[in-house]
C-alpha cells in the first residue's frame, strides 16, 4: 500500500472518527469522571473526585438489581419466544412467500412503528372501557384481567414485545431458509429424508447460524428495553416492569443523582461488554467449521 | 405436489399473523375513524358511524399542540440524521474496503456499538448538550440520531463497497481521477441503490426515535414519537381517546408508507445489517 493511498484512507476516515469522538468518546470520558465524583446541576463543570461510593451505592439498591434481574429476564424469554416464532412462521409459510414475495411486507409492517407509539397504542387498546382486547374479552370470556397490574404487567409487556419484533425474526429466518440450495434438498430427499426429518437434519442445522445471530439481535434490543415501557407503564406497576435502561432515567432526571445514574451505566456497559465478548466468542469458534 | 388443504392452512396462518401482528396499528385506525360519543359506547372493531372527525380536531388544536410542529420536527431532524449519517460513512466505509484503514478498530467498533444500551452515553449528552446550547434544537436531535445510524450504515457501505468490480475505479485511476472524484462519480453512482436503502432504513430508525427525543428536547425541537404522548393529556381531565388515535396514526403513517413502498430495500438492508455485522 503506497503512503500516498494511506495518508488519503485516514483523511476519509476523519470525519466520522471526529464525530465519534465527540458524541461517544468524549460522553464516554465524562461517565467516567462522574462516576467516581460527587456531582450536581451546581458543580457540573467542577466534579469533587470521591472514589468508587457511587459504584457502592448502585450496588447495594435492590431497585438497581431488580432492574438489572428484569431486563435480563425480559431480553431472555422475549428473544427465546420470537426465535421460536419467528422460524415456525417463516418455514410454514415459506411456500407463500416463494410465489408472492410482497406479502412478507405485511409482516413486517409492525416494525415500521416506533416503539414509543406501539406502547401508547396498547394504553388505548387494553384501556378497560374504550379498549378492543377487554371488549372481546368480555364479550368471549365474561372476564379480563388487569393488563398492566402488578400481577399482568410483566406478561403484557413479553406480548406487546414478541408481537411487535417477531418479524425482525420472521424475516432474517426466512431469507436464511429460502437461502438454503434446492439441491441439498433434493440430495436428502433422494436420501429418503422428507417432512420433520428433512427439516430437522437438513435445515435447521443450515439455518443454526442465522438462528444464534437473531437470537443475539433480539436479547439485546429487548434487554436494553425503554421506549415502550416507559409510554405504556412508565414506572407503574409498583416499579415491578423497571428495566436498566428506565432505571438510569429515572435516577438522572426524577432523583437527580447524576453520579448514581452514571455509575449504573458503567456498569450496564460493563454488563454488555461481557455479552460481546461471550458473542464474538461463539461466532468465532464457529467461523472455522 | 401441492396439496390444497396444507395450502389454504398457510393462508389461513398468514391472515391470522398479519391480523394479529398489525393489531395495534388495525385497533387504533379503527378508533381514530369513530365519533368521542360511540368511543364511549362502542369499544369493538366495528365502526357504527365512520368520521374523520377527531382528524379535523387534532389540528383544531395547533395553539396548544401543534401535530404539524411535532411532524416537522422528526422530518428535518432524521432526514439530517440519515444524510448526515451517510456523508460520514460513505468515505468511511470506502476507506475501509479499498485502502485497509481503520478496518481493524473501526468497523469491530461500529459493529459493537449496535449491541450497547445508548443510554449510556445519555446523561453525559444531555449535561454537554447543555452546556453548548444544542439542547432542544432540531441540528442537536439530528447529531444523535445520526450517531444511531452510523453502525447500521458502515456495515451496509463496507459490505457493499467490497463487493464492488475493483477494475472500473482502477480504469478511473488510469485516466488520472483522484479519490475523491472516483468517490463521487464512480462508486457512489454505483451504489445507489445501497444508498437508497440505507437512507430510507435509517431515516425510519430515525423517526421512531424515542429516548433522544425525550431526553434532549422539551418543545422547539421535540420528535412526534414524543409528542405524540402530550395528546393524551390534551383535555385536563379525560383522554380523548378519538385524538389520541388519530395523533398516533399520523405520526405512524410516514414510516408505515414507506414500509410498504420499499420493503425489498428494507428487508435486504435489515438482513445484510444482521448477518453481516
Amino acid at each position: 500500500m503506497p503512503r500516498t493511498s494511506r495518508f488519503e484512507g485516514r483523511l476519509l476516515i476523519a470525519p466520522l472518527t471526529a464525530f465519534l469522538i465527540a458524541l461517544l468518546g468524549f460522553p464516554l470520558v465524562l461517565d467516567l469522571i462522574y462516576s467516581i465524583s460527587r456531582v450536581g446541576f451546581e458543580n457540573i463543570r467542577t466534579p469533587e473526585l470521591v472514589g468508587f461510593s457511587n459504584y457502592a451505592k448502585a450496588m447495594a439498591d435492590p431497585e438497581f438489581w431488580a432492574a438489572a434481574w428484569f431486563s435480563l429476564r425480559f431480553g431472555l424469554i422475549v428473544a427465546v419466544i420470537q426465535v421460536v416464532a419467528g422460524l415456525g412462521l417463516a418455514v410454514f409459510l415459506a411456500p407463500l412467500f416463494a410465489r408472492r414475495p410482497w406479502l412478507i411486507a405485511l409482516l413486517m409492517l409492525p416494525m415500521m412503528v416506533a416503539p414509543a407509539l406501539v406502547g401508547l397504542m396498547y394504553r388505548l387498546i387494553l384501556h378497560e372501557f374504550v379498549g378492543a382486547v377487554p371488549y372481546y374479552l368480555l364479550e368471549w370470556y365474561g372476564d379480563f384481567p388487569a393488563f398492566l397490574g402488578r400481577d399482568w404487567a410483566f406478561t403484557t409487556l413479553v406480548t406487546v414485545e414478541t408481537l411487535q419484533w417477531t418479524p425482525f425474526a420472521l424475516l432474517i429466518l426466512h431469507s436464511s431458509y429460502a437461502a438454503i440450495s434446492p439441491d441439498v434438498r433434493e440430495a436428502a430427499a433422494l436420501d429418503g429424508a422428507r417432512g420433520r426429518r428433512l427439516f430437522l437434519n437438513i435445515d435447521l442445522p443450515l439455518m443454526l447460524p442465522a438462528i444464534g445471530i437473531t437470537f443475539f439481535i433480539r436479547f439485546i434490543d429487548s434487554f436494553r428495553v425503554f421506549d415502550n415501557l416507559y409510554t405504556l407503564v412508565g414506572p407503574g406497576a409498583g416499579g415491578s416492569t423497571t428495566s436498566m435502561s428506565i432505571y438510569i432515567y429515572q435516577a438522572f432526571f426524577k432523583v437527580g443523582d447524576i453520579g448514581l445514574a452514571v455509575a449504573a451505566s458503567m456498569l450496564l456497559l460493563a454488563a454488555s461488554f461481557v455479552v460481546l465478548w461471550v458473542i464474538n466468542g461463539l461466532t468465532a469458534r464457529k467461523a472455522p467449521l | 405436489m401441492r396439496k390444497p388443504f396444507v395450502d389454504t392452512l398457510r393462508w389461513l396462518a398468514f391472515i391470522a399473523a398479519v391480523a394479529i401482528l398489525n393489531f395495534p396499528v388495525i385497533a387504533t385506525l379503527v378508533t381514530s375513524l369513530k365519533s368521542e360519543a360511540e368511543i364511549m359506547t362502542n369499544a369493538s372493531l366495528m365502526i357504527e358511524a365512520p368520521t374523520l372527525g377527531n382528524y379535523a380536531a387534532v389540528f383544531a388544536m395547533a395553539d396548544r399542540f401543534d401535530i404539524l410542529h411535532f411532524l416537522t420536527n422528526s422530518l428535518v431532524a432524521s432526514l439530517i440524521g440519515s444524510v448526515l449519517a451517510i456523508a460520514l460513512a460513505f468515505p468511511a466505509a470506502y476507506a475501509m474496503a479499498r485502502f485497509g484503514v481503520g478496518r481493524t478498530w473501526l468497523l469491530p467498533l461500529a459493529v459493537n456499538l449496535r449491541a450497547v444500551p445508548l443510554i449510556i452515553f445519555a446523561i453525559p449528552i444531555y449535561l454537554m448538550y447543555q452546556q453548548v446550547g444544542l439542547l432542544d434544537t432540531r441540528f442537536g436531535l439530528a447529531l444523535i440520531l445520526c450517531l444511531v445510524n452510523v453502525p447500521l450504515v458502515l456495515v451496509l457501505f463496507a459490505s457493499s463497497i467490497a463487493d464492488l468490480p475493483l477494475e472500473i475505479e482502477e480504469a478511473g485511476r488510469v485516466d488520472g481521477a483522484g479519490t475523491l472524484r472516483l468517490l463521487v462519480y464512480v462508486v457512489a453512482p454505483m451504489s445507489l441503490n445501497v444508498v437508497a436503502a440505507s437512507t430510507v432504513l435509517a431515516f425510519i430508525y430515525s423517526w421512531n426515535e424515542f429516548l433522544f427525543g425525550l431526553m434532549l428536547t422539551t418543545n422547539s425541537a421535540t420528535p412526534v414519537s414524543v409528542g405524540a404522548s402530550f395528546f393524551f393529556a390534551a383535555s385536563g381531565g379525560g383522554v380523548r381517546w378519538g385524538v389520541a388515535a388519530a395523533v398516533m396514526i399520523l405520526a405512524t403513517l410516514p414510516p408505515l408508507v414507506l414500509g410498504l413502498l420499499m420493503y425489498r430495500q428494507i428487508g435486504r438492508s435489515m438482513t445484510a445489517g444482521a448477518v453481516k455485522g
